[in-house]
């Protein structure tokens, strides 16, 4: 009975186990052997062996190192700001209490929009000219001239820039869950801190913080995740430029298979990015989630 | 995972909150006696935050809805204005009348429904099989599935193109919709999974006492219980593979593309028509924004079930 309720589990898991070996594990075996040679991108064209010559292109090359940066920050950059608009935002929703619960609702909208069209709409909203961000804050007086801020045009903050619309779809993300997670702290905990005398900044960082952590540790591996792989956003608002300024991994190996044409070359990029995104990924979680910890 | 998991659901109160205080189980929460701001001029300047919050944050979707109602120059006219001067329907009416894109449209939802009816076909037996017999190779296979979420699309998309390619279906939905589903299917499992979990064993038990075999007793008696569940999970794959792009950009030419590839090459193809983009960017967002307001209930419990767990 025991082995054959085995063999159950096993048949039940079997096609979805298959599917993934077909279509995620064997490609990404494709990936790593196409990264040790020079390949022609035209169909059919030669395929040479070279070795760890395409990692060592890969690792002497300032695209690649800058691109490896440019990921670190900007996912940084979206986590963080994500996470403390999010928390804001569910710390708002839960002391409005219910009354707001459909405006929580409204507040999910954006999770919906495809990121190509979020990438549009905020290239839109900040483009050089007819950009309304720049229009509105010259007309509020903070700006001298509608142009003074380029963002999407000005190598030193495009980083900043294409980071928007991520934040914006995804701020709601971080909201649902932290939001989730507060509704589990036991209100009489705060009772009582609060007749100790303990006062919000307090109760937030000794006790609403703390009592979170699984769930913001689960949060940020996610979106870190997430972040790190962004694509189509900084695709549509820049293409990578001015400058190669925003280009980040994912755009940087698209492009070196793509544009480029050295398909070996962007497999050994691709094949790094993934084992770095695997270790950080994978030290991430040992230390703030601290698995199999259960109480 | 699971203690991560527990936290956030919504429905389950935490293990400390039970062990604390029984007896104060219904008023558990922050709501109510802990963070719920109690006097009237907080909590008026609380709502007037949130009013400010809401209208930022409600404000670039509308702007773009308020933009494709706009004459096509009035879209780039310097300085921009917020609201139409003029309401036309004339960048809707160019969107939809250019080659290609109701074709994209239809590709759009073909591959999307398929990609979602194969992630739940594949999904639910095998989630089934994991949560019910806990075997190690369960573990093993949602710990696999996990990391599947990491690989990045750019790195497996032109061995997937090739792959699809060699066996004929190159720039096909059906090639597509695989490749999407290879986003779908480890957070359908997750979903499921969590699903399953809240299906009480007694339930298959008295069914098989019954008679019914194993997966007669997983096809008719546990699968009606959890259809809510596999909804929320089919909203959620039909979504991912509605509003991918890179992939669709990598594996697809003219006959295949979806929307999401043809509003980007709006931007090179036909110089920068913003009327158009914005329209067509609107009309392929409006009905999902829809559908999911309306089954929003649904759709939060699953989010949150699948973003702690996927």
């Amino acid at each position: 009975m025991r082995i054959s309720d085995r063999r159950f589990a096993l048949y039940l898991m079997t096609p979805a186990a298959l599917f993934l070996a077909v279509f995620v594990a064997y490609p990404l075996f494709r990936l790593v052997a196409d990264s040790f040679f020079k390949i022609s991108p035209i169909a059919g064209g030669p395929r040479d062996f070279v070795g760890f010559q395409n990692y060592v292109t890969a690792f002497t090359s300032e695209a690649f190192t800058n691109a490896g940066w440019r990921t670190l920050a900007y996912t940084l950059v979206v986590v963080t700001l994500e996470f403390a608009l999010g928390l804001g935002m569910a710390l708002l929703f839960t002391t409005l209490g219910k009354k707001s619960q459909i405006w929580r609702t409204v507040f999910l909208y954006p999770l919906m929009i495809a990121p190509i069209v979020a990438g549009l709409l905020w290239k839109f909203l900040m483009i050089d000219n007819f950009g309304l961000i720049g229009t509105l804050l010259h007309q509020a007086g903070i700006l001298s001239d509608p142009n003074q801020i380029g963002w999407l045009s000005d190598p030193n903050i495009v980083l900043f820039s294409v980071a928007i619309p991520d934040i914006w779809l995804t701020t709601s993300f971080m909201c649902l869950v932290l939001f989730a997670g507060l509704q589990n702290i036991p209100g009489d905990l705060l009772e009582a801190a609060r007749l100790d005398g303990a006062r919000a900044p307090a109760l937030l960082f000794r006790i609403i913080l703390p009592l979170l952590r699984p769930v913001i540790a689960v949060a940020l591996v996610v979106r870190g995740i997430d972040a790190a792989r962004a694509f189509d956003t900084i695709l549509i608002q820049t293409n990578g430029g001015p400058q190669s300024a925003s280009e980040t991994m994912s755009l940087l190996i698209y492009r070196t298979m793509i544009r480029f044409g050295d398909p070996g070359l962007a497999s050994a990029m691709g094949t790094i990015y993934l084992l770095a995104m695997l270790a950080i990924a994978f030290v991430a979680v040992a230390t703030i989630w601290r698995p199999g910890k259960d109480n | 995972m699971s203690n991560a998991s527990l936290a956030t659901k919504p429905e389950q109160p935490s293990s400390n909150v039970s062990t604390t205080e029984p007896p104060m189980r219904r008023r558990r929460g922050v709501n109510r006696e802990g963070l719920e701001a109690g006097r009237r001029s907080t909590r008026t300047i609380l709502w007037i935050l949130l009013a400010a919050a809401m209208v930022l944050y409600g404000f670039p979707f509308l702007y773009l809805l308020f933009t494709s109602f706009k004459t096509p120059i009035d879209t780039i006219a310097v300085p921009p204005t917020i609201l139409p001067r003029e309401w036309t329907l004339e960048n809707y009416t160019n969107a939809l009348g250019r080659s290609g894109v109701v074709a994209s449209f239809i590709n759009s939802i073909q591959t999307a429904v398929i990609s979602t009816v194969l992630s739940l076909v594949l999904a639910v037996p095998a989630a089934y099989g994991i949560t019910r017999y806990k075997t190690p190779s369960g573990q093993v296979f949602i710990m696999a599935a996990l990391v599947t979420r990491m690989v990045p699309p750019v790195a497996i998309g032109i061995p997937l193109a090739s792959m699809m390619a060699s066996v004929g279906l190159a720039d096909t939905p059906i090639a597509l919709s695989i490749a999407h589903t290879t986003i779908s299917l480890p957070l359908s499992i997750w979903l499921m999974s969590s699903f399953f979990e809240s299906v009480p064993r007694d339930l298959e038990e008295a069914a098989t006492v019954d008679g019914c075999s194993r997966l007669g007793a997983l096809w008719r008696v546990v699968i009606p219980v959890v259809s809510g569940g596999i909804a929320v999970t089919a909203i959620f794959a039909f979504l991912a593979s509605w509003n991918e792009f890179l992939f669709a950009l990598l594996m697809t030419a003219i006959r295949s593309q979806t929307t999401p590839v043809v509003i980007a090459n709006f931007q090179t193809q036909f110089g920068l028509d913003w009327g158009s983009m914005t329209a067509l960017a609107a009309v392929y967002s409006i009905p999902v924004i829809l559908l999911t307001l309306l089954l929003q209930r649904k759709i939060v419990a699953g989010m949150t079930l699948g973003a702690v767990k996927g």
